[in-house]
């Protein structure tokens, strides 16, 4: 009868939805996390889209200034043509170089890396409910691989140095 | 009165014809499978992790004493250097009798991306130059490096200088203070750290944004209404389709190293101010004491000319020339310019000294 009883037990204890429902809680955290990061990324998502728009149309206002004419034939349309892409390159570089460009993209990054944080702490937490291993844990073992590696290398090269001096006696 | 407007018939007949190009297209065009960006022959030589060492078969019966090696850079792959049989850096260094072999970087994977500037430097380049040096019986070599494969290069030679003869540098990447290019202003505001613990190696998705801002007119509509206009010139297609090909296909970058590379040339500028280390050691530009040779384009704005100079200022070398050409960074290796003044300059150099 204990037997019986327990086996349900002990089957729940090893199967997948024990080990995600006790993780649950953090799956909740990491969703309300996101949440707030949302409304941060949308705020440079907008300004992001904000500069190029203003720069746009501060562009199309000097080729519409420089060639006011409709073109009319073909030579005159590979004129406009030139002064177009000539006025938005030049503006659109400008603005790319510029400071407020590089922060607000800086932090847009920012802020995409950590949803995406968000989202591998998310998927963590189904693959420690199905017994494999996290992030963390694959980079640890990149990591110490990586060491080996180099330790291996640099012995390899003493040996190769105790060869030639030996072949050079 | 009224005013008529008259539209040129030859605006109807060129809408007309480049909607037939468009249309057209798939029938004329090879599929980027059926492209081989692998021109000359070449053997591998050496494979060491995901990289390997090309030797390129040579197509004089002399060939000149000191072997070239070229560092490409970690953007794209090496195929520039040898996109087009009439455009090959390699072969036209062929030509002119130099024995050359090339570092492919290869593909980074996940498991990279604690690869950094040591193992790049010390480990990678350092290895082959060594196996350079014995299959030519050799004391040292040229070594050339290009972009970002430069400031690998750079910081070899300042470690090295025992193995480099000459040393080139080609639009390397040195003092990212003075970098003006849309590619340094986005660099010096990136969370790198938080880049690399994130996604781990930089994805060449971020690469891709970054070259779709430089010139997005230029270069993301007129390039390829060009494109559409010549489709029946098989020459232009399949120069174009090459070049295509190749910038579609740049591998990941190992995150520590990334990290290091952003930190150090474009954050914190410690290259040119001979503070930057390298497994430990201190990369001192003024321990390039061999004869040099720095290679700068006008019009490069991938590298700006203000970010590449100041390497030919802060070596130690006596003999040391700083040469300008009016083309662009891809243009200034894989152009009819390369062809004409860039590689003939450079070989008459290199013959000097070789």
């Amino acid at each position: 009868m204990h037997l019986m009883s327990s086996k349900p037990q002990a089957l729940n204890s090893i199967g997948p939805m024990r080990a995600f429902a006790s993780n649950s809680k953090k799956v909740s955290t990491e969703l309300i996390e996101i949440n707030e990061l949302l409304m941060g990324f949308n705020q440079y998502y907008s300004e992001y889209y904000k500069q190029l728009s203003d720069t746009w149309a501060v562009a199309q206002k000097k080729v519409n200034q420089k060639a006011p004419e409709v073109p009319q034939d073909v030579e005159q349309i590979d004129s406009f043509k030139r002064i177009w892409i000539d006025i938005f390159d030049n503006d659109f570089t400008e603005l790319f170089d510029s400071q407020k460009f590089g922060e607000n993209y800086g932090n847009l990054v920012s802020k995409e890396l950590e949803l995406t944080k968000h989202w591998n702490n998310i998927t963590n937490v189904i693959l420690q409910s199905v017994n494999l291993p996290s992030k963390e844990e694959i980079d640890e073992v990149y990591k110490e691989i990586h060491s080996l590696k180099k330790r291996v290398g640099k012995l390899e090269l003493e040996l190769k140095k105790r060869g030639i001096k030996k072949n050079a006696k | 009165m009224q005013n008529e407007s008259r539209i040129d018939p030859k605006i109807i007949e060129e809408m007309l014809k480049f909607s037939k190009n468009v249309i057209e297209a798939p029938k004329l065009v090879s599929a980027p499978d059926e492209i081989s960006l692998e021109v000359t022959s070449h053997d591998v030589v050496q494979e060491m992790d995901k990289t390997r060492l090309l030797h390129y078969e040579p197509l004089t019966d002399k060939q000149h004493k000191t072997p070239l090696l070229i560092s490409y850079a970690l953007i794209n792959r090496f195929h520039i250097l040898d996109i087009h049989p009439e455009k090959s850096w390699v072969r036209n260094l062929l030509q002119q009798g130099f024995d050359v072999y090339m570092l492919d970087w290869g593909t980074p994977t996940s498991m990279d991306k604690y690869l950094d500037f040591d193992d790049y430097v010390n480990g990678y380049l350092d290895t082959y130059v060594e196996h350079v040096k014995n299959e030519s019986s050799t004391e040292k070599i040229s070594l050339q490096g290009y972009c970002t494969g430069a400031t690998i290069a750079t910081a070899y030679t300042t470690l090295h200088p025992e193995s480099v003869k000459n040393y080139i540098a080609t639009a390397p990447v040195i003092d990212g203070w003075r970098d003006t290019t849309v590619i340094s202003n986005l660099a010096k505001h990136m969370d790198v750290d938080k880049m690399v613990d994130v996604v781990g190696n930089m994805p060449p998705e971020f690469m891709y944004y970054c070259f779709s801002v430089l010139k997005p007119f230029e270069q993301g509509i007129e390039k390829y209404v060009n494109f559409f206009k010549n489709i029946e010139n098989k020459k232009f297609v399949d120069s174009f389709l090459r070049v295509e090909k190749w910038l579609g296909d740049t591998p990941p970058i190992p995150g520590e190293l990334f990290k290091q590379w952003i930190k150090d040339i474009y954050q914190d500028n410690l290259l040119i101010q001979n503070k930057m280390y390298v497994g430990g050691q201190l990369i001192d530009l003024k321990k390039i004491d061999m004869p040099m040779f720095t290679q700068v384009a006008v019009g490069d704005h991938l590298v700006s000319p203000e970010c590449s100079m100041p390497l030919h200022y802060a070596v130690g070398s006596e003999d040391k020339t700083l040469r300008m050409y009016p083309t662009g960074h891809v243009g200034m290796i894989a152009s009819s310019i390369s062809q004409k003044k860039v590689l003939p300059e450079l070989g008459k150099w290199l013959l000097e000294r070789s």
